[in-house]
């Protein structure tokens, strides 16, 4: 058993990580909630390949005029807007089937490709896809908790909207929105939270707050911010589980946090099949 | 203005028009009136552009021929979609369900102070107890006057119902479509989309018939006739064949 000592050594060691996976947590048990509700897994899951070619990018041909932690962000956060345009377009032209899973085979492939000739490189990138062995700046959790859990907030509170897009389009049309422009909106609060999600604690952890919390609460919930409020809570008690087993039997952060949130998972829809 | 006058006001009128999708007309009509107080049935067989020519009427797609034109600017539109076209897997309650109309009025989707109005709304269509119930353990029937309710409470000029008795039981079509024939009464407009002709026999007072273009590509055709001659001539075809 670990003495609390070093616990409270750990945790300030690696508090900017920490903080941030809070603050992702959360705004991922909210933004899950709804990729789940709206089919968007296959987004949430192609996502973190565009970042990965991005980082590639920057790690392959830095650019020296940006500080080091911007140098594989700021390539990232490129090919995520062509990626998110990309997907915007072809829902419009309702040519969107072949993009996703293009957008994952070719992100996964062609991220390794560019820094196939780098050892180091290629560390870094299994890392970032893994989320092993990351550490954060008090400088970056500065920057990027904020933006996270702004981001969770504006999706909480047009929860309605998303409602009404997801079940009568004709309805938000009539009264004269523009369902395409809020389309895009989801899509770039979702590529928010992905982008930053991977680039900093990578892909496994952002993934597992995406799906495991939401997917888990769901069951349960009658309404939406009941459903937003479970998943938000459910999110933080599966990292500080996964926190505790990280640290108890010595085992990667981001997998533990997906082991407890898969067991739990698989324990709430059994129980909502029996009670129900 | 009279009861009398305010029923006559035509809200649109389109003397020729044809709405479409890049660059092809899908569908052409000549003489269209929706009119305030009164009850427009729109029938056809599927893929003859009912959803299109709606679309037209609402103003989310411009005329590709002729010329649409309103009484004001700021008509408003109420639009009850089919309850069975709803995903189930969202968890909402009635009222959620209900205020879905008022909050895509809102730039946020806020409902707020416009609850009160719903639950007026739900009172009026007698679903208020069910404000708090899950949605998806509904019958058909109140899922579909739940919608309503909110459609109407947000005082739309005109009413589009699509397919509104599909899948409701004698008592609760019944039901709606009595409300319907009430609303008329207060000067409510409505365009009621509908394959059946006992819908629109009963609720009714002209439709636009959709006839498919005898050629692929061709553009369906519009004729207005009365409910009666449109129940009429359904039965002498039904016969014939």
């Amino acid at each position: 058993m670990t003495s609390l000592t070093d616990y409270l050594d750990t945790i300030r060691v690696v508090y900017p990580s920490l903080v941030t996976a809070a603050a992702l947590g959360i705004a991922g048990g909210i933004v899950g909630t709804f990729v789940l509700l709206r089919r968007e897994a296959l987004v949430a899951l192609a996502m973190p390949q565009v970042v990965a070619v991005g980082a590639a990018l920057g790690m392959a041909m830095p650019w020296q005029i940006l500080p080091p932690e911007w140098r594989t962000l700021v390539p990232a956060l490129g090919a995520v807007i062509i990626a998110v345009l990309l997907l915007a377009w072809s829902r419009r032209q309702r040519e969107g089937n072949w993009l996703l899973p293009s957008l994952y085979i070719g992100g996964l492939s062609l991220s390794f490709l560019i820094i196939a000739h780098s050892g180091e490189h290629v560390i870094e990138m299994q890392n970032l896809f893994t989320g092993m062995d990351v550490t954060m700046t008090p400088r970056q959790m500065l920057i990027a908790s904020p933006v996270l859990l702004a981001t969770g907030a504006l999706c909480a509170i047009l929860w309605r909207r998303w409602l009404l897009l997801a079940q009568a389009p004709a309805i938000a049309e009539a009264a004269g929105r523009h369902t395409n422009r809020w389309e895009t909106l989801f899509l770039c609060i979702l590529a928010v939270i992905l982008l930053i999600g991977t680039s900093n604690l990578g892909a496994v952890m952002v993934v597992a707050v995406l799906f495991l919390p939401a997917a888990t609460a769901l069951p349960w919930a009658k309404r939406i911010p009941a459903a937003l409020l479970l998943s938000m809570i459910l999110s933080l008690i599966f990292l500080l589980a996964g926190l505790i087993l990280s640290i108890e039997f010595s085992l990667p952060l981001s997998q533990s946090v997906g082991g407890v949130g898969f067991c739990c998972l698989v324990i709430s829809h059994a129980a909502a099949r029996v009670l129900k | 203005m009279s009861d009398e006058k305010v029923a006559e006001r035509a809200l649109i009128e389109i003397p020729h028009g044809a709405f479409g999708y890049a660059k092809r007309p899908v569908v052409r009509l000549d003489n269209l009136r929706l009119v305030s107080g009164r009850s427009l049935g729109i029938f056809g067989p599927n893929g003859s552009g009912k959803t299109t020519l709606v679309r037209g009427l609402m103003g989310l797609l411009p005329p590709m021929e002729g010329q649409v034109v309103r009484q004001r600017d700021n008509l408003h539109f109420g639009y009850l979609p089919q309850h069975r076209a709803l995903d189930h897997n969202w968890p909402m309650s009635g009222i959620d369900a209900a205020s879905m109309a008022i909050s895509a009025r809102s730039r946020l989707g806020r409902v707020g102070r416009n609850r009160a109005q719903i639950l007026e709304a739900m009172r009026t269509l007698g679903v208020d107890d069910l404000a708090h119930r899950n949605f998806s353990g509904l019958s058909g029937g109140q899922q579909q006057r739940l919608l309503l309710a909110g459609a109407v409470a947000c005082k739309p000029d005109i009413l589009v119902l699509d397919e509104p008795t599909e899948g409701l039981d004698l008592r609760s079509r019944k039901n709606l479509l009595d409300f319907l024939r009430g609303a008329l009464s207060t000067g409510l407009c409505i365009a009621l989309i509908s394959h059946d002709v006992q819908d629109i026999l009963q609720s009714c007072d002209e439709v636009a018939w959709l006839h498919p273009g005898e050629d692929i590509g061709q553009p369906s055709t519009v004729e207005m006739i009365t409910p009666n001659d449109l129940a009429d001539r359904v039965t002498h075809a039904r016969r014939a064949s």
